[in-house]
C-alpha cells in the first residue's frame, strides 16, 4: 500500500489517533458511510420506540402518561448529541462507532417491553409493570427513594471502607510476617469459610444497633475478601525484587510499603472489586431482614403493600447505584494499573 | 585524596540446607582474596560453583557460615547501598517509571532533596540514553535499555563495590558487546571495585583486570590470574586466544583445541 511519507513533520509530532489512523486501512467512500450511519442507528431506534410508545394503541384499560415520552425524547435527543459531536470530534467518533449498536440495542429492548406489557400484556400486571408507571412512581417518590438511596449508600460504604482498611491491615501483616500469619490465618479461613449473610441474624441480635450490625457484617464480608487478596499478592512476589531493594538501601518497613503493596496492588484490587459484590449482597439482605431504611429495604416493603411499580423503581436506582460505583471503582483500578498496560500495537 | 577502598574475604565457606533431606550442601568451600580500588574481578567458572554465591555474600544478602567478609576493615553486616549489586535479570519495579525506578534509593535513604541530586539524575539518564523513556514503564523498554536502567540506578549511589551477577547474561551478543564497553568506560571513570560474575570467558577476559577460575562442588577457587592485557584489548589478537585457551583448559574444556 503506497503512502505518503514526505514530510516527516508529521511523523515527529505523531498523536495517538493520528497513528492509529496511519496505520489502519484508510476508510473511504461506502464503508466510512457506513461507519456514519452505524453512529446515527441509536437515534432511529430511539425515534421508533417513541413511534411504538405513542402510535401503537394500548391494550384496553391501560393509561399512560406523557413522562415516558419524556425520558424517550431526552435518551434520543443525547444520542442525536452523541451524533454531532462525533461528526466534530473524531476521537469521540471510534468510541460511539464502538458503542452505538448497543444503544441502538437497548431503545429496542425498551420498545420490546413497552409492546409486551402496555400495549399487548403479554407480560401481566402487577408483576410487570410498564416502563412509564415505574418512571412516575419514581419521580413521585422520589424524595423518599432519595433519602433511602443515601442511607444505603452510608451503610454500604462505611462498612465497606472500614472491612477494606482492616482487611489490608490484616493481609499485609500476614503477608509479611509468619508469625501473624500463624495465628491469624485459622481464623480467617474459619470465618470466610461462613458466607456473610449468615452472621445476620446472630449479630442483629446481640448489636447495639442494627446500623452498627450491618456496617459489622458488610466489613467482615469486604475484610475477608481484602486480607486474602492482599496475602495472595504479597506471597506471589519474586524475592528477587526484595533482594535488588535491599541492595539499594531499603530498611524491612520500606519493603513492605515499597515493594510488597505496590506489588499486590493487582490482586488487592481484585479483592477490592470482590468485596463490593459480597457487600451489595448483605447490605440488600440486611435491609430486607431487618434494618428499617435503604433501597434493599424499600423494596421487600413496596413488595408486601403489592406496590410493584415502586418495587421496580426502587430495584432501577439500585442497579443504577450498583453500576455508578462499580464505574468508580473500575476507574481507580484502570488508573492504578497504568504500569501493567501492555504496549499497545 | 580518598582512602582507597579495600575488600577481603577470609577463609569464607557457605553451605545450603536442603529442602527434600536433611543434607546440607556445601556451596564454597575455603574462599580466599582480596580487591582494591582500581580492579575489575571477573568470576568465571561452570553453573554450580557458587559465584552468585560470591556475590549475594559480598552483597550482604546472606551470611557466611564461616569466614569473615570485611570491606576497609569492618565486617559487613548486612545490605548497604556502598555495596549495589546488579542482577541477571534487570529486576526493575514494573509499577514504577524508568525515572522512578531510578530515584528509588534516593527515596528510601531520604537524599532526594540535595541539590546535585537531580543533576545527577539528568546526567544518568542522558548517558544510559534513556532520558526520553524517563515516563515509561519497564515493560516497554527493550532488555539492553532495561539492563541500562538497573545499571544506572546501582551506579547513582555511588558504591565502593560495584557487584555484577550475569547482567549481560540474557542479552543478545551486539548488545552485550556494546554494554561490555559500557560498563568498562564506567568502572575506568569511578576508579572504584568491580566484581563480575559471568560464563563467558570472553566477557571475563575483555573486562577483568584479574580473572577468577573456580570449580564446582563444593565451589572453590582453581586460579587467581592477574590479566595485564592493555585496554582497549582486542577479542581476536593472539595474546587474547592465548588466554583464552588458557583459562578453558583450567576449565577442563579445549583439550581438542589444537
Amino acid at each position: 500500500m503506497e503512502r505518503n511519507f514526505n514530510s516527516s513533520d508529521v511523523l515527529d509530532h505523531l498523536t495517538r489517533e493520528r497513528l492509529a489512523e496511519l496505520e489502519s486501512a484508510p476508510r473511504r467512500g461506502l464503508r466510512l458511510f457506513c461507519d456514519y450511519l452505524v453512529c446515527f442507528m441509536p437515534v432511529v431506534f430511539g425515534a421508533l420506540a417513541l413511534a411504538e410508545y405513542l402510535l401503537v394503541p394500548n391494550l384496553k384499560g391501560n393509561t399512560t402518561t406523557s413522562t415516558y415520552t419524556y425520558f424517550i425524547i431526552a435518551l434520543t435527543l443525547t444520542a442525536a448529541a452523541a451524533f454531532v459531536l462525533a461528526l466534530v470530534r473524531q476521537k469521540f467518533f471510534y468510541v460511539l462507532r464502538h458503542k452505538a449498536p448497543f444503544y441502538a440495542f437497548v431503545f429496542a429492548l425498551l420498545a420490546g417491553y413497552d409492546y409486551m406489557t402496555l400495549k399487548t400484556g403479554t407480560l401481566v400486571l402487577p408483576y410487570f409493570p410498564w416502563a412509564d408507571q415505574i418512571l412516575n412512581a419514581m419521580w413521585q417518590d422520589r424524595a423518599y427513594l432519595l433519602d433511602c438511596t443515601l442511607n444505603s449508600l452510608k451503610l454500604l460504604f462505611t462498612g465497606y471502607f472500614s472491612g477494606a482498611f482492616l482487611g489490608l491491615l490484616t493481609g499485609t501483616a500476614c503477608g509479611c510476617s509468619k508469625t501473624i500469619d500463624y495465628w491469624v490465618s485459622p481464623f480467617t479461613k474459619l470465618i470466610g469459610a461462613i458466607p456473610s449473610p449468615t452472621w445476620i441474624p446472630i449479630v442483629m441480635v446481640i448489636a447495639s444497633s442494627l446500623f452498627a450490625g450491618s456496617v459489622f457484617i458488610i466489613a467482615l464480608g469486604v475484610w475477608y475478601a481484602l486480607t486474602i487478596a492482599t496475602i495472595t499478592g504479597i506471597r506471589n512476589i519474586d524475592h528477587s525484587f526484595y533482594d535488588a531493594a535491599k541492595t539499594l538501601g531499603a530498611k524491612p518497613h520500606q519493603l513492605v510499603l515499597h515493594v510488597a503493596l505496590p506489588f499486590a496492588v493487582p490482586n488487592i484490587l481484585q479483592g477490592l472489586t470482590q468485596g463490593m459484590s459480597s457487600a451489595c449482597l448483605v447490605l440488600i439482605t440486611a435491609e430486607m431482614v431487618g434494618v428499617e431504611s435503604g433501597l434493599g429495604w424499600y423494596v421487600s416493603w413496596q413488595k408486601s403493600w403489592a406496590q410493584y411499580g415502586k418495587m421496580y423503581a426502587a430495584i432501577v436506582v439500585l442497579c443504577v447505584v450498583f453500576v455508578a460505583v462499580n464505574w468508580g471503582l473500575n476507574k481507580i483500578r484502570r488508573r492504578l494499573l497504568r504500569w501493567q498496560e501492555g504496549v499497545t500495537q | 585524596m580518598m582512602p582507597a577502598n579495600i575488600l577481603e574475604l577470609n577463609h569464607v565457606h557457605k553451605s545450603f540446607a536442603r529442602t527434600e533431606t536433611e543434607n546440607v550442601t556445601q556451596a564454597l568451600s575455603d574462599i580466599n582474596f582480596t580487591v582494591r580500588d582500581g580492579e575489575f574481578l571477573s568470576i568465571v567458572g561452570p553453573s554450580g560453583c557458587g559465584k552468585s554465591t560470591i556475590m549475594r555474600l559480598i552483597a550482604g544478602l546472606i551470611f557466611p557460615t564461616a569466614g569473615t567478609i570485611k570491606l576497609n576493615g569492618e565486617v559487613i553486616q548486612g545490605t548497604n547501598p556502598e555495596r549495589g549489586m546488579v542482577f541477571q535479570k534487570p529486576t526493575l519495579f514494573p509499577w514504577l517509571t524508568v525515572e522512578q525506578n531510578l530515584t528509588f534509593s534516593a527515596r528510601m535513604m531520604n537524599t532526594a532533596k540535595r541539590s546535585e541530586y537531580k543533576s545527577e539524575v539528568e546526567r544518568l539518564l542522558e548517558m544510559a540514553g534513556l532520558a526520553e523513556f524517563r515516563h515509561d514503564f519497564p515493560h516497554q523498554l527493550s532488555g539492553g535499555m532495561a539492563q541500562r536502567l538497573a545499571l544506572i540506578r546501582t551506579m547513582i549511589n555511588q558504591p565502593k563495590v560495584f557487584l555484577l551477577d550475569e547482567p549481560l547474561g540474557a542479552l543478545d551478543a551486539f548488545t552485550r558487546m556494546n554494554m561490555q564497553d559500557e560498563l568498562l568506560r564506567l568502572w575506568q571513570r569511578s576508579g572504584h571495585i568491580v566484581l563480575m560474575v559471568t560464563h563467558d570467558i570472553d566477557e571475563a577476559l575483555y573486562l577483568g583486570t584479574r580473572v577468577l577460575v573456580m570449580a564446582p562442588r563444593p565451589g572453590r577457587i582453581r586460579a587467581d590470574l592477574v590479566n595485564d592485557m592493555s585496554y582497549p584489548r582486542s577479542r581476536t589478537s593472539d595474546e587474547f586466544l592465548h588466554w583464552r585457551k588458557r583459562v578453558l583448559e583450567m576449565l577442563d574444556f579445549g583439550h581438542n583445541f589444537n
